[in-house]
């Protein structure tokens, strides 16, 4: 194994790492706001095949990442006002969302899938910094995207536990009957929250198609959106600990490809199957533990909230 | 927008889910117009070639029961789990499972009888499915882990099994390289029916009808729903939660399981990845609209089957069969919107004190 295979990795992993966590994030905050939101798959999709589009369409992947957001928005503006507004079940919701979302973005990127790629995000270069061996190659030319997930994850950690919006949040997705009381807008916070993460996941969509495998076809997003909904609990529900599984999530499909030249004799099918497995171990680790403490899981997640039935 | 609010009727719209599926599909097919005229196809045309497709003649007939077999078996499925309050989200999985049951046992024991080795196909796809089950439903009776996540992660799991499989140890040989398993043997073939369906879908009637009716009418059934509605009073009345949980979760799993033996035995003949083509999460939309109850799975069954079938055939026309899953998932949502309204309505003005909402009355 020499040097060049090991940058090639860490490279990998920052970008795997990237997309994974986007989602995961937006994931996060609809979940910290009690929603959970199983159409990630479905709104990566969707927002994957709207960046290629505008890419294509305007040549600026910048807009293409915002028309990725707003396609993510959109959708999760759908099981906002079905969930939350309207107060069907969460689950049912979440799932047609996927199914909605993967349908939409193979209906309207029919025509996408042979098109050449209009634009894509390409890594950053910091000068001197990114020509510093090792770190210089990998963390100083990674992409402006990976800094923004970075930021992005920064400012979600400093929100929920140093603002009172943060606070807020938090304490409509622990008790929505005590939020209200309390003044707290309830359904608001919560339509706000899950359109954050739609926006989130469609970015991740967009860091997809227009850096991590430019180009549009149809089951790109691979089953990578389940993963950011396990990631959120594999991390607890903390910006920190879900950025810590992203890489290490990330890790595991940076490696697929990668076994046999590390001389490894495992399927790489078999190891995608980790995140999954893990994930549903630490579910089962969590459980234990709580037995004594209180669940790391937003109280309220998943229960509908109507202020009439308090 | 602020001061409108939902108070609760004092009596339901009349119509009840039926009203509210029918909503649903008016709305769905409203959207439908607008993607169809967006991406330059006829709206009319193309919902009459799915019409056509669809019911049109008998082998769409066949088509659309053949399919309506596996949204049925995995609809059954979730409504089971359902119908105790909890969500199984691993039918697609467990459909996988069930392939892969069914394949195995053709694999070992190719040359028996087709009397013989078909019910041991479809036994192996149902423990398939019991298998793939029984971790979530273990954990969660024994240690309260949330089922909805544990079974959603199986589906990826059990893709990447048959992945696994169809690619390495399974591989035909004399498939092209393409990764798909050996055919099954002729005998091992489900026996046909009528057209292109076969008795596959007298096996799943009779199993969705059979537990349809133990779900609804029987003592168990109705300790199940008990068991559902509140943990206290089943507990009270001496059901044990945790005997129900594992049967009820593990028997999910079996019915997924048989959809995908069914699937394996008749269609499909041979294990492929996409062996469960979806159809896991779509009898989770098709059980929704059945509100968990197993009676009304299959009618949804069947209808889905048309939507999926009509989608499919109108792809020689070059519209995408994608149209299907957003008919579906629009179906859904419009459903549980129409729902909502029928129990509740849209009021203007702010509630005067806490008193006054409370009893719900505006």
């Amino acid at each position: 194994m020499n040097e060049q295979t090991l940058i090639g990795l860490v490279i990998a992993i920052i970008e795997f790492g990237t997309l994974l966590y986007l989602a995961a994030l937006g994931e996060l905050i609809a979940e910290k706001a009690g929603v959970l939101n199983l159409g990630v798959e479905g709104m990566m999709a969707f927002g994957g095949m709207a960046a290629f589009w505008a890419g294509v369409e305007t040549g600026n992947p910048w807009i293409a990442l915002v028309v990725a957001a707003i396609a993510g928005t959109a959708l999760a503006a759908v099981h906002a006002v079905i969930s939350v507004v309207l107060g069907a079940d969460q689950v049912v919701s979440g799932l047609a969302l996927t199914i909605l979302g993967l349908a939409m973005a193979a209906f309207l990127g029919k025509d996408l899938v042979s098109k050449p790629v209009g634009t894509q995000f390409r890594e950053l270069d910091l000068g001197p910094l990114s020509d510093i061996p090792w770190i210089g190659e990998t963390l100083f030319s990674m992409s402006a995207l990976s800094w923004l997930a970075l930021a992005l994850g920064v400012a979600t950690w400093f929100v929920f536990t140093r603002t009172s919006t943060g606070l807020a949040l938090r304490a409509v997705g622990e008790s929505a009957a005590t939020a209200d009381a309390a003044g707290l807008p309830v359904v608001r916070t919560r339509v706000i929250a899950v359109m954050i993460g739609g926006a989130l996941a469609g970015m991740s969509g967009a860091y997809l198609t227009l850096l991590l495998a430019p180009g549009w076809s149809e089951g790109t997003t691979a089953g990578r959106g389940w993963i950011a909904v396990a990631l959120v609990i594999f991390g607890a529900w903390r910006p920190g600990r879900v950025l810590i599984g992203a890489l290490l999530f990330g890790g595991l499909i940076a490696l697929e490809p990668r076994l046999q030249t590390f001389g490894v004799e495992i399927s790489p099918i078999l190891l995608s199957m980790l995140p999954y497995l893990l994930t549903i171990g630490v579910l089962i680790l969590l459980s234990i533990r709580s037995r004594n403490r209180p669940s790391a899981a937003p109280a309220a997640i998943g229960q509908t909230w109507r202020r009439e039935e308090r | 927008m602020r001061n409108l609010r939902l108070v609760r009727r004092e009596t339901p719209l009349a119509g009840g889910q039926f009203r509210a599926v029918l909503v649903g599909v008016v709305i769905a097919l409203l959207v439908g117009v607008i993607l169809l005229l967006a991406t330059g196809n006829n709206p009319v045309s193309t919902y009459l070639r799915m019409l056509d497709g669809a019911f049109g003649s008998p082998r769409a007939w066949s088509n659309t029961l053949t399919r309506a077999v596996p949204l049925g078996l995995a609809g059954l499925a979730v409504a089971v789990a359902g119908s105790m309050g909890l969500w199984n989200i691993g039918a697609e999985g467990q459909i996988i499972a069930g392939a892969i049951g069914a394949a195995w046992v053709a694999r070992l024991a190719p040359d028996l009888a087709g009397p013989l080795l078909i019910p041991l196909m479809l036994l192996g796809a149902v423990l398939g499915g019991a298998v793939l089950a029984l971790g979530p439903a273990l954990a969660r009776a024994r240690l309260g882990v949330s089922e909805i996540i544990t079974t959603l992660m199986l589906n990826e799991v059990a893709i990447r099994i048959v992945r696994y499989l169809v690619n390495g140890p399974w591989k035909d040989p004399e498939g092209n390289n393409f990764p798909i398993a050996p055919e099954i043997p002729d005998q091992a073939k489900l026996p046909g029916l009528f057209e292109r369906a076969n008795i596959g879908v007298l096996i799943a009637a009779v199993v969705v009808g059979l537990f349809g009716w133990l779900v609804s009418r029987s003592a168990w059934g109705y300790e199940l729903r008990i068991a559902g509605s509140s943990e206290r009073t089943a507990e009270y009345v001496g059901i044990s939660l945790r005997t129900k949980i594992l049967t009820v979760l593990v028997m999910s799993g079996m019915f997924a399981g048989l959809a995908g033996g069914i699937e394996l035995t008749g269609s499909a003949s041979r294990l492929v990845e996409g062996v469960a083509g979806g159809w896991g999460f779509a009898g989770i939309i098709v059980a929704a609209l059945a509100l968990m109850r197993p009676s009304g799975v299959a009618a949804v069954a069947v209808a889905f089957g048309a939507v999926q079938i009509g989608g499919l055939s109108i792809q020689t026309q070059g519209v995408p069969a994608a149209i299907a899953d957003i008919l579906q998932a629009l179906i859904l949502f419009g459903a549980l919107a129409a729902a909502v309204f029928g129990n509740y309505k849209l009021v203007r003005g702010e509630p005067a004190t806490t008193l006054d909402t409370a009893g719900g009355a505006a």
